[in-house]
């Protein structure tokens, strides 16, 4: 009887250990379970260096959406998709950069609304983008010159 | 047979003069290519690059950029969700000194020009819109990269935005625009910007 006490509790705080793993994998892993309310926008950078599918994307400090998705197009650019929040309107001439938390942190979006009468709608792109700055680079720019 | 000969004298002249701008409307790089040119022609003119000219030479290089350069589309991208609230007025008036402001800045880095070397890299079109990348090479070999944004209005490619090094020039004065009328108010942006301006205008009389 003793024994089997035993292992039935075992059993259920596998049972709890492995629920609180899924629980952790989703929400660590930023899966959408149920759908996520928002519509996904497309924007264009020459270079995406750090964005990572999940990465932020902000305004004024504030969350509004997710970088889904990154993909090379066809012409060499970055295609990044973004997913925003159903509530917060995109016009067509804001303007999304790459900025870094901190000096070395991690990269997030920044977007800088427009004025234009025009609000982005499902699957279209944000013209106006400022790739990542490459601090690096433009230091050993700076510093070593161009052969 | 004089006639003719003078007939096809003429066409050919019209052809000549009429093809440039022709092609200026049909390219974004070809705009902001001629309009470089223009201004680079001027500044190696020895005889205007004379002091007491410098009036007469800065109001030349001013034409030519407003030529490709659209600064009302500057204006109300920089100042954005502003834009909308201000009067048609209010609007005419920022506009020519927004515009004014960035030509004073900038003017005095167009005339140290010497010889930098441009390279157009690509053109890229999307409808109504197009992006021309272009290189600057500069005598210590620094390559610096300069991107326009160009949009088309009656068949005219027009720059709205230009972005050195990856930084966009409309962005940055869309923040500190924002910020200024955040904290403050409109108003108090005019009067900064025309204290600027009178600022640049006493340096440039000294």
């Amino acid at each position: 009887m003793k024994r089997f006490d035993i292992e039935l509790s075992a059993g259920i705080f596998m049972l709890i250990g492995i629920l609180c793993l899924a629980y952790i994998s989703v929400k660590l892993g930023k899966l959408e379970v149920i759908g996520g309310g928002g519509y996904s926008i497309y924007a264009n950078f020459e270079k995406s260096g750090g964005l990572k599918p999940g990465s932020a994307v902000e305004i004024a400090g504030v969350e509004v959406g997710k970088v889904k998705g990154i993909k090379l197009s066809k012409d060499y650019q970055a295609r990044v998709q973004l997913m925003i929040k159903r509530d917060v309107a995109l016009q067509e001439d804001a303007i999304a950069s790459i900025k870094t938390k901190g000096l070395i942190g991690e990269k997030y979006i920044q977007i800088t609304p427009g004025g234009s009468d025009k609000i982005l709608s499902e699957g279209e792109t944000l013209k106006d983008t400022e790739s990542a700055v490459d601090i690096e680079e433009l230091i050993s720019k700076y510093v070593f010159g161009k052969v | 047979m004089i006639r003719i000969g003078f007939a096809l004298f003429v066409l050919a002249v019209s052809i000549f003069l009429t093809a440039p701008t022709l092609q200026a409307e049909t390219s974004p790089l070809k705009a902001v290519n001629s309009t470089t040119d223009r201004v680079i022609e001027i500044l190696k003119d020895k005889e205007m690059m004379k002091a007491q000219r410098t009036t007469e030479r800065r109001n030349t290089i001013r034409k030519s950029i407003s030529e490709v350069f659209d600064f009302e589309e500057m204006a109300k991208r920089a100042l954005a969700a502003h834009w909308q609230k201000r009067t048609p007025n209010e609007k005419r008036e920022f506009t020519a000194l927004f515009a004014d402001l960035l030509e004073r800045s900038y003017i005095k880095k167009i005339e140290s020009y010497s010889d930098e070397k441009i390279d157009y890299l690509s053109e890229r079109i999307e409808g109504d819109s197009a992006l021309v990348r272009s290189r600057i090479t500069t005598k210590r070999n620094l390559e610096i990269p300069i991107d326009y944004r160009l949009l088309k209005k009656n068949d005219k490619w027009m720059v709205y935005d230009v972005i050195i090094e990856g930084v966009s020039l409309v962005n940055n004065y869309r923040t500190q625009f924002n910020r200024v009328i955040r904290q403050q108010s409109y108003e108090d942006l005019v009067r900064r910007m025309q204290n600027k301006q009178e600022e640049e205008l006493f340096s440039e009389k000294k």
